[in-house]
């Protein structure tokens, strides 16, 4: 079912069936049959967890839409609430409860809080005068969902602007918890290394929760040798650029959803004998993108002018594939011949797919604008005119450019300057008010309390030191047999994962000024194991670290960490956390204010 | 009895060097004997009796081949169990029948109901009772008797308790603090709480007797969000305003989170927070989100931004605009109120009004070269080809 999950160092397979578990004994609870209520926001990440065919196996008949007044006609014996544990959703539970047909059969009411109740919510139920109509009232804990073999995330969208901006901790707390439930999946981990404010609120939580399970003892063998706590804003910078990945692009231009795209369909219509087009598709196409995908596995991490070639090299594997069958003579081998057929067919498939969605991207990074804006990402990621207002941006903003892709460049800029001299700053803030509206003046403001674009304090840019340390730019560049992450980002090499890195060999004593310049503590725990349990590592074999990244990471990341994990002498193996899967649209989208 | 006597016949016998017998009895042992041997020797009041009828029963399993062992190691532990009880000492004179039914709880209950706890945590132990039922509740038990002295100070009981007790697991301080407050004793309680490591306990039991700060701060430091709202809205109700803003104070991480909370539940308290902290910028933008939501937009923002110099530019700009852009619908005709300055001279270019555009733009500052791309853009949508030659003409740059 989820076989993806199971080829990495982890077999995160074994915390989807954890999950799974839970939600089946949930439904079995509420005996009968059942129609679901959900909060929207949970269908994407549920899916991943559970299909339709497994909540029919309980009975589950109808699924409906959160929404207010009146629940549909349904003729069940049960409704069950999926939601987030969040006011405002209990007041419109609260509405559909209280308007509910008198006259019609008595169904029992459920509700089910994901991922944890608050008592806040059933306080809110009380008040309401609904909350004895609820015969379950369960949580469901799902934190971390398993999205391929290395890699998980809470699809928390608000997590950044919840803690760097309105000192939120329940994101954290959140992901405590869920590092807690992976920890008595796979044995505790034990050793903890972090920078970061909430890295180190994460770590404190994690402690505290061990000692309040002191009764049962863990017996698992650990999986993970280390877990890297970091906090999103040690690197402000990587998500701002552009990505350069093939999955990367595909997030930027299309955005990836859950592992779903959607994609214009003109290039996926098939093509018919002599049809002429006539019948274009009009609904996107929507593709699902994970490793369980051969090729896909294959390409997504590449630089994507390495793609190219080896669409190319794979079209003609294929199709000497296919001619096998004029050298197929006997039974024996027309028959062997056939039973591969449904895999070249897929692999086919799967080319025709991946060589549409190629081209489309091509459309886009072969246009004008995109080589001068990667010149002026470049330009900024090497230092070069960092403190000068940038042509390039003043004529996006003349040009009335999506207010976005303005935002990324102009942070970007700040970024690498350590904030901009006030009169720069204040002059893009005047032509971005002045030409998007007033009303953006409240993200401007949120952009500053982040961090992304405020004015230098301090008289002093530290990003060249950073750069030059951490070796961030690396001007020789291979893209096609990269031999450094910095392919990512054709030149740049992520920050974050640099640190990481370094944090394997040699250790993050060679670079305490730079940790020191850097925003939040860096701190290094040990959780005692029982003995009998500590890991005896075989000569030759790798660490496993679990690196979680506290606000979101970007593909570009994750295809540099998988990177580092596959290098011959690398040393460490990584799988990857998240609160959520970003890149730079959704992160600076998710700190804009709209008033209106 | 005749089975006794002829095991124990058949044990004397069988010292004596006489091979002809040996194989007879071997054929009148039979598994069933054996347990009713076993059995028998439960039924024993007397050591010596329990004894010999039990050392007979693995010699009798030397002839058998499977005998499991477990119903003889078990009896050997029961019999142990009831000889101690059955001790003048402790005076309960229990039936092996009685035993039986009363089950190792009842009994373990009933011991340490009479307070004779020692000898129940050594029967746990013993017996290898799983903690959690065996030693974790008489600990527990015994704890909350311990509370109950009145005559030892609160600092000595806590300390007492916590050595005996240290982090045994199944063991609730919460449940012993309860107690503790129960008979009136809540300075023992709450240094009994300071050792519950589950917060989800420690707080609503801190709630309850009253000691609503020490609450707070707990249930802050454990990160556990939800815990510090219940905590918040308990203390709203319980202190008044001043009071309750000056506790926030004094707790940065809480007083976010109410901030969070009233941002989407009561926006004037929002406002008055803000004022108490003199936090001119989030002031400044909360009158902002409001303006928008409300009808009169101008005045609302007049009070907001003394100290952002650029911010309360931008929003005197923005007051003028929106003042020109009233007019501007009042004698045109249209929609102009929030549009961006730049839409509002597109408009006008659009529909005509050049001159009003360009004197818009010196009102306000535009710049030559975003004031160019604009023309020649809303001139491209106007496909006023005429207008944007001329335009082109006059200007070198683009």
């Amino acid at each position: 079912m989820a076989a993806h999950l199971s080829y990495g160092r982890v077999n995160l397979n074994v915390l989807r069936e954890a999950v799974r578990r839970e939600l089946r004994e949930f439904l079995d609870k509420c005996a009968g049959s059942k129609a679901i209520v959900w909060d929207e926001y949970l269908t994407g990440p549920f899916g991943l967890i559970a299909q339709y065919s497994l909540l029919k196996e309980h009975e589950v008949e109808k699924m409906f839409t959160l929404k207010g007044s009146r629940l549909p006609a349904a003729d069940v014996k049960n409704i069950i609430f999926f939601v987030r544990p969040r006011l405002e959703l209990m007041d419109i539970i609260a509405e559909n409860v209280l308007s509910e047909d008198k006259r019609g059969p008595a169904r029992d009411f459920h509700i089910l809080f994901v991922p944890r109740r608050s008592l806040l919510c059933e306080q809110r139920l009380k008040d309401l005068g609904v909350l004895g109509s609820f015969i379950h009232r369960e949580e469901y804990s799902l934190d971390l969902i398993p999205f391929d073999g290395d890699l998980l995330s809470m699809e928390s969208e608000g997590a950044f602007k919840e803690c760097y901006l309105d000192s939120d901790q329940t994101s954290l707390y959140h992901a405590a918890k869920g590092l807690m439930t992976l920890q008595a999946l796979y044995g505790t981990i034990p050793q903890i290394f972090g920078k970061g404010e909430c890295a180190r609120q994460v770590a404190n939580m994690m402690i505290r929760m061990k000692r309040e399970f002191t009764g049962s003892q863990n017996s698992i063998f650990p999986v993970f040798d280390n877990l890297l706590l970091l906090d999103r804003n040690v690197d402000l910078l990587t998500p701002l650029a552009t990505q350069l990945t093939y999955e990367g692009l595909i997030d930027e231009i299309y955005g990836i959803q859950n592992s779903y795209v959607k994609l214009p369909p003109e290039k996926f219509a098939p093509k018919k004998q002599g049809d002429g087009g006539k019948d274009l598709p009009t609904e996107a196409k929507k593709l699902q993108l994970n490793s369980a995908e051969e090729l896909y596995a294959e390409i997504r991490d590449k630089n994507f002018n390495a793609v190219g070639s080896v669409l190319s090299k794979k079209a003609k594997v294929i199709s000497a594939a296919f001619e096998e069958r004029h050298n197929a003579k006997t039974v024996g081998e027309i028959k062997q011949f056939v039973s591969q057929l449904p895999h070249m067919q897929a692999a086919r498939g799967s080319l025709a797919n991946h060589t549409s969605i190629a081209e489309l991207i091509k459309d886009v990074t072969t246009s004008e604008d995109f080589f001068d804006k990667l010149t002026v990402e470049q330009e900024f990621m090497s230092g070069i005119d960092t403190d000068k207002v940038n042509s390039y941006i003043e004529d996006c903003i003349a040009q009335k450019h999506p207010l976005i892709k303005v935002l990324r460049l102009v942070c970007l800029q700040s970024v690498c300057n350590s904030g901009l001299k006030q009169k720069v700053l204040d002059y893009y803030k005047r032509e971005i008010l002045q030409t998007y509206g007033y009303e953006h003046i409240l993200t401007l403001y949120n952009l500053e309390k982040a961090g992304l674009l405020k004015p230098q304090t301090g008289g002093r840019n530290n990003y060249p030191t950073i750069r030059k340390t951490l070796r961030l730019w690396m001007d020789d560049v291979n893209e096609q047999n990269p031999t450094d992450i910095s392919y990512v980002y054709s030149g740049y090499a992520p920050l974050s994962v640099r640190l990481a890195q370094l944090l394997s060999r040699p250790g993050w004593r060679s670079i305490e000024e730079v940790l020191r310049i850097l925003p939040g503590p860096h701190f290094e725990e040990r959780q005692p194991l029982p003995t009998g349990l500590q890991k005896k590592r075989q000569p030759g074999e790798n660490r496993v670290t679990l690196i979680f990244f506290l606000g979101g990471v970007t593909f570009a990341e994750i295809a540099a960490l998988r990177f580092l994990s596959q290098l011959e002498d690398g040393g460490t193996e990584y799988v990857i956390a998240t609160t959520k899967l970003m890149n730079g649209a959704s992160w600076i989208e998710s700190l804009m204010e709209k008033p209106f | 009895f005749w089975n006794k006597t002829i095991l124990s016949q058949l044990y004397s016998g069988y010292n004596q060097p006489c091979q002809k017998k040996k194989k007879k009895k071997k054929q009148m042992l039979s598994f069933g004997k054996l347990c009713q041997f076993i059995e028998a020797a439960g039924h024993e009041h007397r050591p010596d009796m329990q004894k010999s009828l039990l050392r007979a029963a693995p010699f009798g399993k030397c002839f058998l081949d499977r005998f499991p062992p477990d119903s003889f190691v078990r009896m050997c532990q029961d019999l142990r169990v009831l000889n101690a009880v059955r001790d003048y000492h402790i005076g309960i004179p229990l039936t092996y029948t009685q035993y039986k039914q009363l089950t190792i709880q009842v009994l373990l209950d009933r011991l340490v109901l009479r307070r004779l706890y020692p000898l129940a945590i050594q029967i746990c132990e013993y017996l290898r009772l799983p903690e959690v039922q065996g030693v974790s509740r008489i600990l527990a038990h015994w704890a909350c008797c311990k509370v109950q002295q009145k005559d030892l100070s609160d600092e000595d009981v806590a300390r007492a308790i916590n050595q005996k007790l240290g982090d045994t697991p199944g063991v609730s301080y919460s449940d012993i603090a309860a107690r503790a407050y129960g008979c009136g004793r809540t300075e023992l309680a709450i240094k009994l709480l300071e050792y519950e490591p589950r917060s989800g306990e420690q707080v609503p039991l801190l709630l309850k007797m009253k000691r609503s700060k020490l609450a707070l701060s707990k249930a802050i430091e454990s990160g556990d969000t939800d815990l510090v709202f219940t905590v918040l809205l308990h203390l709203k109700n319980e202190l008044n305003r001043g009071d309750f803003f000056m506790t926030l104070q004094n707790q940065p991480m809480a007083l976010s989170l109410y901030r969070q909370f009233c941002k989407h539940q009561e926006l004037e308290t929002l406002k008055d927070l803000y004022n108490q902290d003199d936090n001119h910028q989030e002031l400044g933008s909360f009158h902002i989100r409001a303006s928008y939501a409300a009808e009169e937009r101008i005045e609302g923002r007049v009070a907001a931004l003394p100290k952002n110099e650029f911010a309360a530019k931008a929003t005197e700009d923005q007051m003028r605009l929106l003042r020109l852009q009233r007019l501007l619908e009042e004698e045109l005709g249209g929609r102009f109120l929030d549009l961006s300055l730049h839409d509002t001279v597109t408009t006008l270019i659009l529909r005509g009004h050049n001159k009003r555009a360009e004197q818009l733009a010196r009102d306000f500052r535009i710049p030559d070269k975003r004031l160019w791309w604009l023309k020649l853009m809303a001139l491209a949508d106007l496909e006023d080809w005429e207008e944007l030659e001329k335009f082109s003409k006059t200007t070198q740059q683009i």
